[in-house]
């Protein structure tokens, strides 16, 4: 285990990103595609149900959460991330690889 | 409802040539922003001042595909494709949030301009950087001469009274309106049907100027000319969205009016059918979370836009610009796509639904051919800017991580800007030669080599970012086992299996193993691989770690 105060700051704050956008992919995963499956696969013989002309699976399980990901994007990027220095760019001569 | 398909007139040509004209002129806008600096770091990084409207719309999978390929499914689908396509919701958020922010810092630090660069640095290997560079030329290469056959096959249909086809999902000889085909039979230009002299022409047009104006303006001309075609884009979809829902009497109309013309099963998954096929099975829908999401993470030319991000503020922006963004696209498309099949039941080619559907719709306005051109030259736009945006890594992967490393390290800025352009015009003639007979599967090819990348790169990317214990052997294997996985299923689905009768309909397609996508067995093999051989192999030196992963 790295000391925090030896770690990178930069490394440490997008590892906390990247940990919070992986559980939104699990989470967006997991309402979308199971409540997808469980109300969105019928065999076509029942009459459709809408709601505003949209079937009902879909505005539950695609069109809702795609207007909630809106706010957690927000979330995410206005109160999650953070700004830090990305600092210089390294100048170095390019060795060769040429053996 | 209608009974006849209309054809382009002047004003969509006329549409498409302002757009090629301002495309040219942001090219030699960028060529003066590129002359600070060193050649490499200003012409292939922009350097890495990146804007938030510039990394939003340019860094994630967008591209020809948006236009022409997902509306297609959509229309022959019907709402499943909403599914299909529900995990870019959260791309904004994993695209920029996995790996941006840690991408950027490395490559700055390390000083990389490449990706392969930035493997090599990372882990101090030259043989990291070649293997890298080696998948990156050829499944680029693959995909880039698929995507001006795209570009060409636009020319051809935007010419006055051409026929609106271009290439079938499964890579078909595309059909033509029945009239058009009667003409382009009866009239030949030097022993060419006026059809394939329409596709020529359109082919060396398309090359001339998407190399002219890349060349000019290096990564930031790929850069601003893709976000000039997102914006075109967003306000094509737009327009159309508004237009269908006045034909068609408002958006309650839309998924009724379709289902009319299918079957309930067009509001249902797996998705409608008249074959058989099942688009979206639970497995597939499953899969699709990993395609997208990791397909545009694993993406060279999205990584290399990570790296040439301006800041960290940037990045933040880009996430709920993007998000927006992405809202506005897919789901509108998929009402418009409705719409079509609503209006349009029976279009012979479903790759054509939007140029029909932006004909049709504009047909009786005034001023409608050029708004219809405005509508048609955003896929264009879109082809053109993935082009550009691969020659770029082509080139920089050819000049500067072979040429420059194996060849002449001491190369000056003279002679690297020299075999850059001379690259940039040979990719131009391969692409052309290899069109004389056009490639077939075009969008499969796309699919594949794409999956590919990703399956190769997703989980190394990952890796060179966060986990200290990573090894050049480690990540090479990655590298190859996630390339191995996918060539090994593509075989297996190509050559060796019966149609599953799973996904988009194809003759180039991947064995879909336990109905999962290739993509996932890619990720995983890469990922197993790549952690074994890693924890197998001595551990990296404890200096270049505490370099790229401690405060400095």
């Amino acid at each position: 285990m790295v000391a925090p105060t030896t770690e990178d700051p930069v490394l440490r704050s997008a590892r906390r990103e990247a940990v919070v956008a992986a559980l939104v992919w699990a989470i967006a995963l997991t309402y979308t595609v199971g409540g997808s499956i469980l109300y969105g696969y019928r065999d076509g013989a029942e009459p459709v149900r809408y709601v505003y002309g949209v079937p009902d699976w879909a505005v539950w399980f695609i069109v809702l959460p795609w207007g909630a990901s809106l706010v957690v994007s927000w979330w995410f990027a206005y109160c999650w991330m953070t700004d830090e220095p990305l600092g210089e760019e390294h100048d170095q001569e390019v060795p060769s690889d040429g053996r | 409802m209608a009974d006849r398909f209309a054809a382009p007139d002047y004003g969509v040509l006329a549409a498409l040539v302002v757009f090629v004209v301002a495309s040219i002129a942001l090219a030699v806008y960028a060529q003066r922003a590129t002359q600070k600096g060193s050649f490499l770091s200003s012409y292939f990084l922009g350097n890495r001042g990146l804007g938030a409207w510039a990394l939003a719309l340019t860094a994630t999978v967008q591209s020809g595909g948006t236009f022409m390929g997902y509306p297609a499914l959509v229309y022959s689908h019907g709402w499943i494709v909403g599914l299909w396509i529900a995990s870019y919701m959260v791309v904004p958020i994993t695209g920029f949030g996995l790996l941006a922010k840690r991408l950027a810092q490395l490559s700055r630090r390390s000083g990389a301009i490449t990706v392969p660069d930035l493997f090599r640095e990372r882990f101090d290997s030259p043989a990291a950087g070649v293997v890298s560079s080696l998948l990156i030329i050829v499944f680029m290469t693959f995909m880039m001469v698929a995507q001006f056959k795209a570009g060409a096959s636009i020319m051809k249909v935007v010419w006055p009274n051409a026929a609106v086809a271009v290439d079938a999902a499964d890579g078909t000889a595309p059909a033509t309106d029945l009239k058009a085909e009667a003409t382009s039979k009866s009239t030949t230009t030097g022993g060419l049907s006026h059809d394939q002299f329409l596709f020529y022409l359109g082919l060396v047009l398309f090359t001339i100027t998407v190399v002219g104006y890349t060349m000019v303006g290096g990564f930031l001309a790929a850069v601003w000319t893709d976000l000039f075609q997102s914006v075109l884009m967003w306000l094509g979809v737009m327009l159309l969205l508004g237009l269908s829902m006045y034909q068609l009497g408002g958006i309650g109309n839309l998924t009724p009016g379709a289902v009319a013309q299918t079957s309930p099963q067009f509001a249902y998954g797996p998705g409608y059918s008249t074959d058989g096929r099942q688009f979206l099975t639970p497995g597939l829908a499953f899969s699709v979370f990993f395609v997208w999401v990791f397909g545009g993470l694993g993406q060279p030319a999205s990584l290399v836009r990570l790296m040439a991000c301006k800041d960290t503020q940037t990045i933040r922006r880009s996430v709920l610009l993007l998000a927006v963004y992405n809202s506005m696209i897919y789901l509108p498309l998929i009402f418009i796509c409705m719409a079509a099949r609503a209006a349009m039941p029976t279009v012979p080619v479903a790759d054509e639904v939007i140029p029909r559907m932006a004909l049709w719709t504009t047909r009786d306005l005034p001023g409608g051919s050029l708004l219809a051109g405005l509508i048609l030259v955003a896929p264009f736009g879109a082809v053109m800017a993935t082009v550009s945006s691969y020659l770029i890594v082509i080139a920089s992967g050819l000049v500067h991580d072979v040429y420059q490393r194996f060849i002449n390290p001491k190369a000056t800025e003279r002679q690297l800007q020299s075999w850059t352009y001379a690259v940039m015009v040979l990719v131009g003639i391969v692409a052309i030669v290899a069109n004389l007979k056009p490639v077939a599967y075009l969008q499969a090819i796309v699919v594949f080599c794409g999956s590919s990348c990703a399956s190769s790169f997703a989980v190394p990317a990952l890796m060179t970012a966060f986990w200290r214990r990573a090894t050049a052997p480690g990540v090479i294997a990655a590298m190859l086992a996630g390339a191995g996985m996918s060539l090994t299923l593509l075989v297996l689905g190509s050559l060796c299996m019966d149609d599953q009768m799973l996904g988009p309909k194809t003759n180039f397609r991947s064995y879909y193993l336990l109905g999962l996508e290739p993509i996932v067995w890619g990720l995983l093999a890469s990922a197993i691989t790549g952690v074994v051989v890693c924890l197998c192999t001595r551990p990296p030196s404890a200096k270049r770690i505490a370099w790229l992963f401690d405060a400095a």
